[in-house]
């Protein structure tokens, strides 16, 4: 078995690579990438806005993004994957590659679940910090601007490693829609060869492991590299506040049933 | 294509069928995956927890590898890949009998298992440690401590973890189709092919998976409430 | 500059803040002092609307504080009020330089070069030039509340708030922070400090407030005050911070 494993792999790596190109639109392993990143990258700044708006205290922001953020959780990514398969060829007037199909419903799907984190982070910091920047005469956005986001967003760089795991593993979804991402390359080599699909298969299953076991590492780093940082602010803060307040912006963003 | 006609699905009997039938499997690949997963998790939990160290890289690296193999390669993996492996006369048997039902329920469960058992495990790290010292000073066995100080905790802790999986797990099924299993989302692209009514298709599969959803969350926030001591927040 | 006129504040039922009607005019150096509870941190914060009141008036250098007013307006007049927080809410990803010139730069308008010479000689006044580019986390607690102080004097506010200032300090540090708070009474500015620090107030403060449930019970000159307190619950009071 091993050795059929070499074999298929030295066979076709150039498809699991890049899948055609050039002589067909990028795919395989180059286009998992490539779509999750723009996937998160794109769906970055929405998914501040979503997390403003659900913290806002005007019900006409909150309410609309709540609805989103519940919505988004509550349908299989897979249905959502159709829903604008169908919709964006119907928006636009043409048809669409497949790949644009998935970018848009990674950018929106990860919009929601970004959000989450993006949150999770805020709420994390010590309301005094919020108190400060008003106290001093900021407004609401401009704190969010230079107070609050800033030590938000770094403090969360592990969740947010996390999520780029997570979009990473959603691109296998484009499967379905025929987009030539690296798990369509690998059901086009089984149905070449047709007599290891076992092989195949693993061969597919230790490339995502690679990929996103490293992720993951990197994320455990970061989190001990930031954790340090803090702990480091944690021997100047006030006594009171290190029994009082320090808990909420050490522990991870709690795991909600219902946010 | 005439006009926005949800109500015409499902008046058709065939479509309703296909809709009903598609539904019921869906429950019937998550209800069954999650019992699997419930129980599998557990043991994998206990396993862990045993003095051995071999048991415990053994139970994290099956936890890692399921957290980072995309699910869908998974189901993958069981349906073409370890299928395949199996001697004819089984493979014979399975693809006579839904197979695909089988190989998802097992694929879907096992995966889920090492998230629920993650649960569990943070659970069990998140009591203050004061609690064992207070069990072991009233002299508590292992065993006695687990059982009535420990794990309850753990579970309580755990809950609004494996709520969040347990929906997870749900909206999961529907990967399924990608190996031939006529849940909701199949069932749709089935309906939608025939009637060409994509809309009201897509609309009715989106508004039973995510009631399905909320209902399983509102349970959860319920659970979640029942099982806070009194006084607790 | 600071009127309180019949301010009443309510959580829920509970009354926090009970008919208040007092004066910190120009200049006075006003403690405001009781056991916890009292609603003296309340009271204070009430002042650029960290809290909200539900009847009465608050005037702020002639400007009605809890009038109905835009949010921009709002924040602009709280940039005019000096608030010093118990817990010195500094914010940790900026420089204490930074910390200092963020407000003026991107509230007041002023010119990068300006912050700085300005937040320097803010930090010369409160004796921290040495550390303009250490970040909160390397500082003591004591230098931490001191740079709070010189962030909020950089917005150039016509008086200064401070909630409890030393009291998440410990001990060898409150001196430090008391010292730079007296350098700025001697040097006229409008006070108001809620404090525990009863030699601050003998020997700073124009004026002694004693709050006990939501009420200010008694207002007195603190030589008077702390000699021969009126209200029995404020010889109850001084009598058990004597006791420590």
């Amino acid at each position: 078995m091993a050795y059929a494993v070499f074999q298929i792999v030295s066979d076709n790596w150039l498809l699991l690579l890049v899948g055609q190109y050039p002589n067909g639109p990028l795919g395989g392993i180059a286009a998992t990438l490539l779509l999750s990143l723009l996937g998160i990258g794109l769906a970055f700044p929405f998914s501040v806005l979503v997390a403003l708006a659900r913290l806002s205290s005007w019900r006409v922001l909150r309410w609309p993004a709540t609805g989103l953020v519940y919505t988004m959780r509550g349908i299989p990514l897979l249905m959502i994957i159709f829903w604008v398969y169908f919709l964006v060829p119907l928006a636009i007037g043409q048809t669409v590659p497949g790949f644009v199909t998935m970018l848009c419903t990674l950018v929106i799907y990860e919009a929601v679940f970004l959000s989450e984190v993006v949150r999770a982070g805020i709420k994390a910091l010590p309301k005094g910090q919020m108190d400060a920047a008003r106290a001093l005469g900021h407004s609401h956005l401009g704190a969010m601007r230079f107070v609050i986001l800033p030590q938000a967003l770094y403090n969360m760089l592990p969740s947010i490693v996390s999520q780029f795991v997570s979009t990473i593993q959603e691109t296998t979804l484009g499967y379905v829609i025929n987009v030539p991402e690296l798990t369509f390359a690998a059901n086009q080599i089984n149905n070449q060869l047709l007599t290891r699909p076992f092989e195949v298969f693993f061969i597919l299953a230790v490339i995502y492991f690679s990929v996103c076991w490293s992720l993951t590492q990197l994320a455990n780093r970061l989190e001990r590299r930031i954790a340090a940082k803090r702990a480091g602010g944690l021997a100047a803060m006030p006594k009171q506040m290190t029994a009082r307040q320090a808990p909420a912006a050490i522990e991870p963003p709690a795991r909600e049933a219902s946010p | 294509m005439g006009g926005f006609d949800p109500v015409l699905i499902l008046r058709d009997p065939e479509f309703r069928g296909l809709l009903v039938r598609g539904f019921e499997m869906t429950i019937i690949v998550a209800a069954c995956s999650w019992l699997l997963a419930i129980s599998w998790g557990i043991t994998l939990l206990l396993i862990r927890l045993t003095s051995s160290r071999v048991a415990g890289a053994a139970v994290a690296a099956y936890v890692t590898y399921h957290r980072n193999v995309p699910t869908l390669v998974q189901l993958m993996l069981w349906y073409f890949g370890i299928s395949s492996l199996l001697p004819s006369a089984v493979q014979d048997w399975l693809g006579d009998h839904n197979g695909e039902v089988i190989f998802a329920v097992i694929s879907l469960g096992l995966c889920q298992a090492a998230y629920f058992s993650e649960d569990l495990r943070s659970g069990l790290r998140s009591i203050p440690h004061g609690q064992n010292d207070a069990a072991k000073a009233l002299g508590h066995g292992y065993i006695s401590a687990m059982r009535f100080i420990l794990m309850p905790q753990a579970g309580r802790n755990a809950l609004p973890a494996l709520i969040n999986h347990t929906v997870s797990l749900f909206k999961n099924s529907s990967l399924a189709m990608a190996i031939g299993v006529a849940e909701l989302t199949y069932a749709a692209r089935e309906i939608e092919n025939q009637s060409f009514r994509t809309f009201e298709t897509y609309l009715i599969a989106t508004l039973l998976y995510l009631t399905s959803s909320l209902l399983l969350m509102a349970l959860g926030a319920w659970l979640n409430r029942r099982a806070q001591p009194a006084g607790a927040h | 500059m600071i009127k309180f006129s019949h301010v009443n504040k309510f959580y829920g039922d509970y009354p926090a803040l009970v008919d208040i009607d007092a004066e910190v005019k120009r200049g006075e150096v006003v403690v405001v002092c009781g056991p916890s509870g009292s609603g003296k941190s309340t009271l204070i914060r009430t002042v650029n609307r960290l809290e909200e009141i539900q009847s009465g008036e608050l005037f702020f250098d002639g400007r009605n504080v809890h009038a109905k007013m835009s949010g921009t307006n709002l924040n602009r007049l709280r940039s005019h009020i000096g608030f010093v927080f118990q817990n010195f809410n500094l914010f940790p990803h900026l420089s204490v330089l930074d910390n200092i010139t963020l407000s003026p730069i991107r509230i007041n308008g002023v010119g990068r070069k300006d912050a700085r010479d300005k937040a320097m000689a803010l930090l010369e006044r409160v004796g921290l030039t040495s550390k303009a580019l250490a970040y909160p986390a390397q500082l003591s607690g004591g230098q931490q509340q001191r740079v709070a102080i010189a962030r909020a004097l950089a917005m150039e506010p016509p008086a200064m708030l401070f909630d409890e200032p030393t009291s998440a300090l410990d001990p060898e540090m409150v001196g430090e922070v008391l010292t730079v708070m007296r350098s700025l009474a001697n040097d006229g500015m409008t006070m108001m400090c809620v404090t525990h620090e009863m030699g601050f107030a003998r020997d700073v403060a124009d004026c002694v407030w004693f709050m006990d449930a939501g009420q200010i019970i008694e207002t007195a000159e603190p030589a008077k005050f702390f000699r021969k307190p009126e209200h029995p619950r404020a010889q109850r009071f001084l009598s058990d911070l004597r006791g420590h």
